[in-house]
């Protein structure tokens, strides 16, 4: 029997941080799949739009989370804004939506051109340093067919 | 472990928990590009896989309504001795009896993106 997963210790149900977590991974790997010329079959170009949708709403309410929060911060600390962490979130949550949106154009066959592909270069980059993400696309065989 | 290769692989996913089975899902959908069916209880998913257009794999949660996983799993392998029954679950407890069930996969939970590529690697390519 094949065994994946976290070891006895640490298994949980999954949280909602988990989901996004994992779906946002997700997103970087096709992201990146794109970039080495993996194909994008029909199925994987539905894949790819759903969970740019999904990450997309997600990380959106998770930034007005943000504000709502800041602005009872604002309320009681009047005048103080941003702490540099928050400012550092506020900006990943924003890539993150770029990312999103910029999977979907190449799901869509949209994202053309060098510039626009140094773009989603950059910001994956950005996006994984900050999670420390370190994955090899190269490394899976079946991406690389469709 | 058996490699194997199922070319136009049908899949099945099993979760009571929508967020979990969406995430599960596109995943596959998205590692083998073809549809993946899902089913939030596991007599509605019992109702199709008896059928004779069932899946090739199945991935269910152990505590899912209706029929659960070990029961989904006896059932399914009476009926499809040759396919595959992977069983996802955040009991810990849950790993030993799968084991003794006959299935061909433990997934602890919370499951990751590289954990269903290796499902992927073992069991479809």
């Amino acid at each position: 029997m094949l065994r994946v997963g976290p070891s006895s210790g640490e298994i949980k149900n999954m949280s909602d941080e988990d989901i996004f977590s994992s779906r946002l991974k997700l997103l970087i790997i096709m992201a990146k799949s794109y970039l080495i010329g993996c194909p994008i079959g029909k199925y994987r170009k539905q894949a790819i739009i759903e969970n740019s949708r999904w990450v997309f709403y997600h990380s959106l309410h998770l930034v007005n989370k943000m504000v709502s929060f800041k602005d009872q911060d604002l309320k009681a600390q009047a005048g103080i804004a941003f702490t540099d962490d928050m400012h550092e979130e506020h900006i990943f949550y924003q890539r993150i939506q770029l990312l999103a949106v910029m999977a979907k154009a190449l799901a869509e066959g949209r994202l053309k051109g060098y510039f626009r592909e140094k773009a989603l270069k950059e910001n994956l980059n950005r996006i994984c340093e900050a999670l420390i993400f370190n994955f090899n696309v190269k490394d899976v065989k079946f991406l690389k067919v469709a | 472990m058996s490699q194997v290769s199922i070319p136009n692989v049908k899949i099945a996913v099993i979760d009571g928990d929508l967020l979990v089975r969406d995430f599960v899902s596109t995943v596959l959908m998205y590692c083998v590009n073809r549809d993946v069916l899902s089913f939030d209880n596991g007599m509605a998913a019992w109702r199709y896989l008896e059928g004779a257009d069932s899946p090739d794999i199945i991935i269910s949660e152990v505590d899912v309504s209706g029929l659960n996983g070990f029961e989904l799993l006896a059932k399914f392998k009476e009926k499809h001795p040759a396919k595959k029954c992977l069983l996802m679950s955040a009991n810990p407890d849950d790993e030993k009896v799968a084991r003794d069930s006959g299935a061909d996969a433990f997934l602890a939970k919370p499951v990751s993106v590289t954990d269903l590529f290796r499902v992927v690697e073992a069991f479809v390519v």
